[in-house]
């Protein structure tokens, strides 16, 4: 089973980020958030916070992102589109 | 089937209006003219399971439009269905009357074949559609409700509900929404171009006119819609 992870973003005002928020909660009516290994936040006032630092080192600059590893060492592949995500990483593992 | 009242106008997102025809119907397809209409398709992708995507193929897009339409395809992983016009009828219009006909007697001839007849066929296939059309677009647009019946395409025996998402927003909104969230948009619109239609229809606007200025522009404003949204036309 590949690792996944979700980066949601707070904004500069500290505000949650619409678009994440409205992506958890269609993750969360599906069921499909089972499937999500971990949860990091991208906080746009932090650099240092886990998300940033992830987002950086990916060269990710729109939120929410899902990162998918097959294995441990495998190469991330990002997905910066929910659909996509459900697609290509959900719908096959179901 | 839940409708959308005059006093929830104001108070429904896009993404709810969406949301909504996905929950009223079964089978919603968005359209999309390869322009700023795309916001549909990054609205849709965060808030329903199943996406599906129409575009009307006319044979005579910039070639920008067709590139965008395939990255569009790419960046969301949606399917896009491609609508061609019927080759028969297209083969008689441009043999009888030549490639630029509508210079001479008006669009709507050119547009009934490479737009309007396909997509009265493929409207038979769904129950609902949805559509970039707002009310700050043109003349014509200015009433435009977020759900409505299509009269024009829908018939006794088979209902079609039009739902206009961006019915309220301004092209501000659309714009912002672009930039904030990275939505890819058609190079054309750094080009000045703000509505975007068939080439040899479409052209470039200035500062301060309607959006749709640009469009068939030989023609009476309150001519300017292809057949699409005619019962914009017919209501007004």
């Amino acid at each position: 089973m590949p690792h996944i992870t979700l980066v949601k973003k707070i904004l500069e005002n500290g505000e949650p980020c619409k678009k994440c928020a409205e992506v958890q909660a269609r993750l969360e009516q599906s069921g499909q958030m089972d499937a999500i290994d971990e949860v990091l936040i991208a906080d746009e006032r932090d650099p240092e916070s886990e998300g940033m630092k992830l987002a950086q080192s990916l060269q990710v600059d729109r939120a929410p992102f899902f990162v998918v590893r097959e294995t441990p060492d495998a190469e991330p592949v990002v997905y910066t589109v929910y659909f996509k995500f459900a697609k290509e990483v959900l719908r096959n593992r179901s | 089937m839940t409708t959308v009242s005059e006093g929830q106008v104001t108070s429904m997102s896009p993404e709810e209006i969406i949301t909504l025809a996905h929950e009223n119907h079964d089978r919603v397809s968005i359209s999309f003219s390869g322009a700023e209409d795309v916001i549909l398709i990054d609205m849709a992708c965060n808030v329903v399971d199943d996406v599906q995507v129409f575009t009307l193929d006319t044979g005579r897009l910039n070639p920008e439009t067709y590139r965008f339409i395939d990255k569009v395809r790419e960046h969301y992983g949606v399917d896009i269905e491609i609508l061609s016009p019927d080759g028969e009828a297209l083969s008689r219009l441009v043999t009888d009357k030549g490639l630029f006909s509508f210079y001479k007697d008006g669009h709507e001839e050119c547009c009934g074949i490479r737009k309007i007849a396909p997509l009265r066929d493929y409207l038979q296939t769904v129950d609902a559609w949805i559509t970039g059309q707002r009310q700050d677009q043109s003349p014509t647009r200015a009433d435009v409700p977020q759900q409505q019946p299509d009269t024009a395409f829908g018939t006794d025996a088979h209902a079609v509900t039009k739902y206009n998402p961006l019915a309220n927003w301004s092209s501000t909104q659309v714009w912002d929404y672009i930039r904030e969230n990275d939505v890819p948009y058609n190079e054309l619109h750094d080009r000045g171009f703000q509505s975007i239609g068939c080439e040899p229809c479409t052209r470039p606007i200035g500062p301060n006119m309607h959006e749709r200025a640009g469009r068939w522009w030989w023609e009476e404003a309150t001519q300017r819609e292809c057949g699409l949204h005619i019962i914009n036309v017919k209501e007004a």
